[in-house]
């Protein structure tokens, strides 16, 4: 027998507290959220300035510059329309686009151009790449000036075919123009104030970052491209979770709780393909894989016995096995996605074990140890160094693997205190800089791998000239000296791999590799 | 007794100062530089000395102590060479976080693991007392990221009962809250439990040996009240003891389950910045981990007299 029996009352007031429990707290709108993830936090809200690769990737979401890569990594306008350069090459006038607003609603001008380079010129706002900009870097900048509202000239006080791409670099922040609400009035940061397709929204550290949608933001006409062309934002709410476990990650991607995640590791891409609800988006990207030589080793100083390295590796094979077969071989310190990469960047190494032992006889070569660092930060970079280890081996090449963590192995590369290393570059953007990276002198940057003055100063004159009939013909005579001298053996540009779920709509990926998610849909 | 805790809380000043030089001196020794960390592949000589600069790394080592020991004094521990953020405040805002899962994880554990290992001695050496050693073994030799990992399997992707990803605050939502708590608890619980599955085991076979113990039941008390009266109480202590290790040792953070459920704990905040060379974030947490790990013990000493009469504080 039922001995008690709740009122209706309070069997109204249990369901209603049960479906407080319960339900997803109710929405005034249907709001479109594209959640995707972030393998570590940002650094900070200021672009440019403490920032990381994350930091680029969220940042570009929110702040323009003048001008932007496109996807083949030429330049291309943002919020300036058009530019000329004078004939003497230093300087550069801007014509800025009508209609941009920022974030707060104020119109973009001239003025707020001045003042956003202007701080990015001052020290105190410790941008990264002021060093650019100084005597040391690619140019001074002598003078900013506005003839007009809509115009800006800005003069150099030498000519450098790297002043647009400096300015247009995500690690600069893109030097972006942003309202001066940006900063209080005592000149600290407080949040960016853009003008790109979404407006910081939250910020909760170690958890999440929410972009908004900005509903005043002025398009540009052209097509989606790189970082400029229409940047739509298709969806009302971008949130960035901050997931630093890849398996955590791929388990939120097939639950459902992350719509889109980037930087896939390698051995997930077999599982996910097999999967309905989820396809993968695969792009060769930027990025440089390779084995760097320290050329002042006693060993290694020895041309023959880097060369005979580089005739052991089959690289085909490493990458099939490293990569999966979704990167291409490649020697050559261009990657394969540059425009110019050509006939004679794709002739790099070919597996020749006879010539191999050969040039190790005359080296006398008698199996003496060389030390390989590698890390496991990039699984990449350790599986390729373990490849490399047995191909050499087949050759009577001793190679000892030694695993640092990531800045262990950062500080050893800085300091050139290394005979070999397994190591990966992040993407360079213009061929000058894919080069630049690698060359210099030892003496006062031991962190290059490449030493040869001649090279040097060709480089020198590829970053002065704008041809690209003659920059071309310099960067194909630097690709076959550094094939000849061997610095360093080129493997792969890798691929940046994409999950998203079959609702995420409009998503693509580019060279660059960062994330782009103007243009994409959530349905 | 509060001039025994005046006497221990003074004992922690020496220990937490050995602790900060010790930790000042290790955390510099792992070789890497915060700057070159922060910079990339692509940092040339002058960006890297402009921001050794800035942050104060340029300053000879003992300077750079002498500099954080005394904002220690005032019980500032700096800022964050990543991201400028406040040290103490950052601590504390991750220590919650670990503190709660710790603290339920542990309770639940011990809970659980004590009635466990009465049982499991009550009934030595039946297949009850092997089961329970045996599951408890299994418990402690299981890692406990793959086990988190299984779990978020099953009751994550399998069954869709609990979130995968994310975690929000109680501050914010206390059921949303509890659901994402709900894995990495039962994950700790589960390793916790082994441990302490053991430990109560052998300690109540000890305290079933006792003369006592056959004198009550010699006297006709029932065994639920022999058990539950008369060995339970006294085969806890040692229990306890472990318990208070434990929680200093957890409470110091829980990295490996913090990273598998990607919760914003003190445990991944001292991986992320070791990996990031982040000098005070790393010397705080460790300095706070060792502040724990003293004040915890402290306090299981404070309470030892209530399941051990015969230990006074003194």
């Amino acid at each position: 027998m039922l001995l008690w029996r709740p009122s209706r009352a309070m069997m109204v007031g249990l369901l209603a507290l049960s479906a407080m429990l319960t339900a997803e707290p109710l929405r005034a709108d249907a709001e479109t959220l594209l959640r995707t993830r972030l393998n570590a936090d940002i650094r900070s809200t200021d672009p440019g300035t403490n920032r990381d690769a994350n930091t680029d990737g969220v940042m570009a979401h929110i702040v323009e510059g003048l001008v932007a890569f496109r996807d083949d990594t030429s330049i291309g306008p943002m919020l300036a329309d058009s530019w000329t350069v004078s004939n003497d090459g230093r300087t550069y006038t801007f014509h800025l686009r009508q209609g941009v607003k920022f974030h707060n609603g104020a119109a973009m001008t001239a003025d707020d151009v001045i003042w956003s380079l202007k701080r990015w010129l001052d020290p105190a706002t410790q941008w990264r790449c002021l060093s650019e900009f100084s005597v040391t870097g690619i140019a001074r900048i002598q003078t900013i000036e506005a003839p007009d509202p809509q115009t800006v000239a800005i003069t150099l006080d030498r000519p450098t075919a790297l002043f647009l791409s400096t300015l247009a670099r995500p690690d600069c922040g893109q030097t972006a123009i942003i309202h001066r609400d940006s900063v209080g009035p005592d000149g600290k940061w407080i949040a960016p104030v853009g003008t790109g397709p979404f407006k910081l929204g939250e910020w909760k550290r170690g958890q999440y970052v929410d972009l908004v949608r900005f509903d005043g933001y002025a398009a540009r006409s052209e097509p989606r491209t790189g970082y400029t062309g229409a940047k739509i934002a298709q969806v009302d709410r971008i949130r960035f979770n901050v997931v630093p476990d890849s398996s955590a990650a791929k388990a939120g991607l097939l639950s459902g709780s992350l719509d889109a995640i980037s930087n896939l590791a390698i051995p997930d891409v077999e599982d996910l393909k097999a999967r309905p609800d989820v396809r993968l988006n695969i792009t060769p990207a930027l990025g440089l894989t390779g084995i760097l030589f320290q050329t002042r080793d006693p060993l290694l100083k020895d041309v023959r016995i880097r060369r005979a390295i580089a005739l052991s590796l089959d690289t085909p094979q490493i990458i099939d096995a490293v990569m999966e077969g979704i990167a291409r071989p490649n020697n050559s310190a261009l990657p394969i996605g540059s425009p110019f990469y050509g006939e004679v960047e794709a002739h790099g190494y070919t597996q020749n074990v006879a010539e191999a032992k050969k040039l190790l006889a005359q080296a006398g070569y008698h199996g003496q140890p060389i030390k390989m660092i590698a890390n496991k930060r990039y699984s990449y970079v350790f599986d390729s160094a373990v490849l490399v280890q047995a191909m050499a081996q087949a050759v009577g090449i001793n190679i000892e693997i030694e695993v640092l963590d990531w800045a262990a192995q950062l500080d050893r590369y800085n300091r050139g205190d290394y005979q070999s290393m397994a190591f990966v570059y992040s993407p360079r953007l213009d061929p000058s800089l894919s080069f630049e990276m690698l060359m210099g002198p030892k003496a006062t940057q031991p962190r290059k791998v490449w030493d040869d003055p001649e090279a040097q100063r060709m480089l020198q004159e590829s970053m002065m000239i704008d041809d690209k009939a003659k920059r071309q013909q310099l960067f194909d005579e630097l690709h076959r000296r550094f094939i000849d001298d061997v610095p360093m053996i080129v493997l792969f540009n890798g691929a940046e791999i994409a999950g998203l779920r079959n609702n995420v709509k409009g998503f693509a990926g580019w060279l660059f590799g960062q994330p782009r998610y103007w243009g994409v849909s959530v349905q | 007794m509060l001039s025994y805790l005046a006497r221990r809380l003074a004992m922690t000043i020496p220990t937490l100062l050995l602790v900060a030089v010790a930790v000042f001196t290790l955390v510099r020794l792992i070789p890497g530089d915060p700057v070159q960390v922060m910079l990339g592949d692509s940092a040339d000589a002058a960006q890297a000395a402009q921001l050794r600069a800035q942050l104060g790394l340029d300053q000879p080592v003992p300077l750079q102590f002498l500099y954080w020991l005394g904002k220690l004094a005032t019980g500032d521990l700096g800022h964050s060479i990543t991201n400028n953020l406040p040290v103490l405040p950052l601590i504390l805002e991750r220590f919650q976080v670990s503190a709660v899962i710790v603290l339920v994880a542990v309770g639940i554990a011990a809970c659980i693991a004590v009635v466990a290992g009465l049982i499991a001695a009550w009934k030595q050496n039946s297949a009850l007392d092997l089961a329970i050693v045996g599951g408890a073994t299994l418990l402690l030799s299981i890692p406990s990221f793959w086990l988190g990992l299984l779990l978020l399997l099953l009751f994550g992707l399998k069954l869709k009962w609990l979130p995968v990803i994310g975690y929000v605050p109680f501050s914010e939502n206390v059921w949303q809250a509890a659901m994402f708590m709900v894995l990495p608890i039962v994950t700790l619980t589960a390793v916790e439990i082994g441990v302490l599955t053991r430990m109560a085991r052998a300690s109540s076979i000890e305290v079933l040996r006792l003369e006592y113990v056959t004198h009550a039941r010699a006297k006709g008390v029932p065994e639920w009240l022999v058990l539950g009266r008369h060995v339970l109480p006294n085969a806890f202590a040692p229990t306890w003891t472990l318990i208070g290790l434990l929680l200093g040792h957890l409470l110091g953070g829980i990295a490996v389950i913090e990273t598998v459920f990607t919760l914003p704990g003190l445990g991944r905040l001292l991986v992320d910045s070791i990996f990031a060379r982040d000098y005070p974030v790393v010397q705080g947490c460790l300095l706070f981990t060792a502040m724990i790990y003293v004040v915890v013990n402290l306090i299981v000493d404070l309470c030892y007299p209530l399941f051990d009469p015969r230990v006074a504080v003194a």
